[in-house]
């Protein structure tokens, strides 16, 4: 528990900030609602100019920007980029983090096991995790709310967001295998960076060629936002690879990081 | 009995050789110094005790459980401080230790003030903050608030001054008079000398040998460095407990170990411009002390 409470102090701050990141974007977006719901017929028209390959890549093709949710699910794309980032960030610095900055000596000679390390930082990265979804999600009703005067479809609205706390799990999961299965890392940035949009260029990628298979290896693909204002639904085969895929991940931490050796500083 | 009892541990980091069928013990109640030069194994050794490593062969016990199985439960009777400390930059000095109490059950708080008020270490200041010597402080602090029944020190003096240095030592002598064994690792002669019972002597990831302290007080070179007003024969130093003599003109240099009023009275009535004696570093005193015994 004390591992758990110092972990939730530790990274508080960081989460806040990257949660206040996602309203802002989040809330900038929305403004600019009520315009292009209005000229949506404007707004299709350009979007037709668009190379289809493109605009499928965008996944402007299947959205409706006129209704809410159709604008949501568009935006929603870069409010996932963001989430996943965080979550990447936040999987790979926090064991990689103690030996980064060469507190793993201290942690480790402790009376506690590595699984119970490994457990006690998963859980609070989890808890803040939770925390900015509940606080995101609070936010993006309210300002969908203000935005629209038209009512919008609740339900399908929460399918969507539901998906950010899904996907970021997976990208927790994958940092942290990733994490302790690198020697030494020393900046996090940059390898976050480039993992998220690696998977957003594959997410790309599988938009524009619309090829079955590609969805597999992208957790961006996981939940096509069309699909779900469409039938009001995740798709369970998707759900069931997310899940089974960071519960590998995750087993994996625990095995490989009670077998790894702590560097000396 | 034995608290801790190494039996061929052997660690390679990939190719490279961290200990070689490393075997030693330690008796409780004992101050033993574990002593070789940089880079001999030492940390590889300590590291491997506290299951910060894993070893490639061979097994370490520590109060009679085995290091790896039972690693947990033989760290809650730890107190360990590496050569170099490194906390949580953003905490206080205060909190990082109330952290640190809470691994262990039924620290007396009371004692983290004791200490850091003999350590003279200021608690409300951040980790950040802190000189290299007051982050050593805080290490000792963390490593002993607990009261621990073995006590590994890993070139535990480095960054502290002298006046802090005898203050550490007196608190280790009293914490081992309470019965605490201490496993005190240096690449400093001088300062085992002082403190230990026995010494291991490791050297290339292998041990040399065990010794008692008394055995190794006796051997007591010292590295001499004479500038001559004139110039000297090698001849006229040759004295028994004298190696290592080289002569530059004016400038005498050797080893000694004996009487080294043997020395001065050869000097005596000599005009000399500089003198220096030193304690030889531990690489001196093994090619000394062990080429005789090979």
């Amino acid at each position: 528990m004390n591992v758990y409470i110092q972990e939730l102090k530790m990274s508080a701050r960081s989460a806040i900030y990257w949660t206040i990141g996602m309203i802002s974007l989040l809330a900038m977006f929305m403004v600019m609602f009520p315009i292009i719901s209005k000229d949506a017929a404007l707004m299709q028209q350009v979007l037709s100019k668009f190379p289809p390959e493109l605009a499928r890549a965008l996944g402007l093709n299947t959205l409706d920007m006129s209704t809410l949710t159709g604008y949501y699910a568009f935006l929603f794309t870069y409010i996932l980029l963001i989430g996943a980032i965080y979550a990447m960030k936040s999987g790979i610095s926090i064991l990689s983090e103690e030996i980064r900055e060469k507190t793993a000596d201290f942690l480790i000679t402790k009376p506690i096991s590595r699984t119970a390390i490994v457990t006690a930082k998963i859980m609070s990265t989890v808890t803040l995790l939770l925390l900015q979804n509940i606080v995101f999600i609070a936010s993006a009703f309210i300002v969908s709310g203000i935005v629209s005067d038209k009512p919008f479809d609740k339900n399908v609205f929460m399918l969507i967001n539901v998906t950010l706390l899904l996907v970021q799990l997976f990208f927790i999961a994958f940092g942290l295998l990733l994490s302790v299965i690198m020697k030494k890392i020393k900046t996090v940035l940059p390898i976050t960076m480039g993992v998220v949009f690696g998977f957003f260029i594959l997410q790309l990628l599988n938009q524009s060629l619309a090829d079955e298979k590609l969805a597999y290896i992208t957790p961006f693909a996981y939940f096509d936002t069309a699909q779900i204002i469409e039938t009001a639904s995740l798709k369970g085969n998707f759900i069931a690879v997310n899940l089974a895929l960071i519960i590998i991940f995750t087993a994996f931490t625990y095995i490989i990081y009670n077998k790894k050796d702590i560097p000396s500083v | 009995m034995n608290v801790i009892e190494i039996n061929k541990l052997t660690k390679y980091y990939g190719k490279s050789r961290g200990i070689i069928d490393v075997s030693f013990d330690v008796k409780e109640g004992e101050i033993f110094g574990f002593i070789g030069p940089n880079g001999a194994g030492k940390s590889t050794t300590i590291r491997t005790l506290l299951s910060l490593i894993y070893p490639t062969s061979g097994s370490a016990k520590i109060f009679g459980k085995d290091c790896i199985k039972q690693g947990e439960e033989i760290r809650k009777e730890i107190g360990y401080l590496p050569s170099e400390v490194f906390y949580y930059d953003n905490m206080r000095v205060i909190d990082l230790l109330k952290y640190s109490a809470s691994f262990y059950k039924n620290v007396n708080k009371s004692r983290i003030y004791e200490l850091a008020e003999i350590m003279n270490l200021d608690l409300k200041k951040k980790i950040d903050d802190l000189s290299y010597g007051n982050k050593k402080k805080v290490g000792i602090v963390q490593g002993l608030l607990h009261s621990p029944k073995l006590i590994i020190l890993d070139e535990p003096t480095s960054g502290l001054d002298p006046l802090m240095q005898q203050k550490f030592f007196d608190l280790i002598n009293e914490e081992n008079k309470k019965g605490a064994t201490v496993l005190f690792s240096s690449h400093i002669l001088s300062e085992v000398q002082k403190m230990c019972d026995r010494v291991g002597i490791i050297k290339d990831g292998k041990m040399v040998r065990v010794d008692d302290i008394h055995t190794l007080q006796s051997a007591n070179y010292k590295k001499f460095r004479i500038e001559m007003k004139e110039a000297v024969t090698a001849e006229y130093f040759k004295l028994e407990g004298v190696s290592d003599l080289s002569v530059d003109k004016t400038t005498v240099n050797f080893i000694f170990s004996g009487d080294i009023n043997k020395v001065i009275a050869k000097i005596h009535d000599k005009t000399i411009s500089n003198l220096i004696v030193e304690e030889p570093d531990l690489e001196e005193i093994f090619m000394h002390y062990y080429e005789k015994e090979a």
